[in-house]
């Protein structure tokens, strides 16, 4: 059985997103750049696991995490201290990008968990609905939904929006607060 | 510095303590000024053209498969 064209037209179709999917989670175009490598050569070996039909974006995005999950595995069991690790380099990548509202939103995802990251990613920017970005990280709705929430209260809080309101910040997000600014 | 962070983010703020800032934190305003400055992010990559490396690796793929599909499964 030969691939379709549509099949191969179909993920085209998908590879920016998933390389903007990919810099969101990792924080670097490199890695970023890796994991849709990996993606792509997935996905073509198993396309036969792909039902057509049903949402092939959701599907090619479900192959990143799942990548994305591995190699961070395998980087934790490498390097004892991985989050200060990839904290730091973040850091740095993240001044070289020269934008500074960029920089500091970079920055800002690598400190909130991955959970919470990949979760506003998917439905705050990759466009898919809470359903989809559930299914995407086999979790229920309600989980993808209060994640989501947590996300963007302490990328709030990180990023300083919202602060001179009476958003509220307590005496610990105040710290956080702090810390992000001399960060 | 980074640890500081986390120490007081995790170990202070129980889960309903947080459940409460959430609700706090569904200010539209706010939702929508994130909201932007994340698709900001993620399009300035989104936007760009598909890298060659990438239609290569797809040419070369679909090469190999049609190759191999000549032969039963």
């Amino acid at each position: 059985m030969t691939i379709s064209t549509q099949f191969r037209d179909q993920i085209i179709a998908a590879i920016p997103g998933l390389r903007a999917f990919g810099l969101s989670l990792t924080a670097r175009s490199d890695r970023a750049d890796d994991l849709v490598q990996e993606t792509l050569m997935k996905a073509w070996k198993h396309h036969e696991s792909f039902e057509e039909g049903t949402n092939m974006k959701a599907w090619l995005y479900t192959i990143l995490r799942n990548e994305f999950y591995t190699q961070l595995r395998k980087r934790k069991r490498e390097v004892e201290d991985a989050d200060g690790f990839y904290s730091s380099k973040v850091a740095v990548h993240a001044e070289q990008d020269g934008h500074l509202d960029m920089a500091d939103l970079r920055v800002a995802l690598a400190k909130i968990p991955e959970d919470q990251r990949e979760a506003i990613i998917l439905v705050g920017a990759s466009g898919f609905s809470y359903e989809e970005a559930a299914e995407i990280c086999a979790v229920a709705v309600g989980t993808i939904k209060s994640r989501v929430n947590r996300a963007r209260t302490r990328l709030a809080v990180l990023l300083e929006i919202g602060a001179d309101e009476k958003f509220g910040p307590d005496a610990n997000s105040e710290s956080i607060l702090i810390n992000a600014h001399r960060n | 510095m980074v640890d500081d962070e986390k120490k007081n983010g995790k170990a202070s703020r129980p889960d309903k303590k947080n459940e409460i800032m959430t609700q706090t934190s569904a200010k539209p305003e706010v939702s929508d000024l994130i909201g932007q400055r994340l698709r900001n992010y993620y399009n300035t990559v989104a936007e760009q053209p598909v890298p060659d490396r990438f239609l290569d690796l797809l040419s070369q793929l679909e090469a190999a498969s049609s190759s191999s599909s000549k032969k039963p499964r």
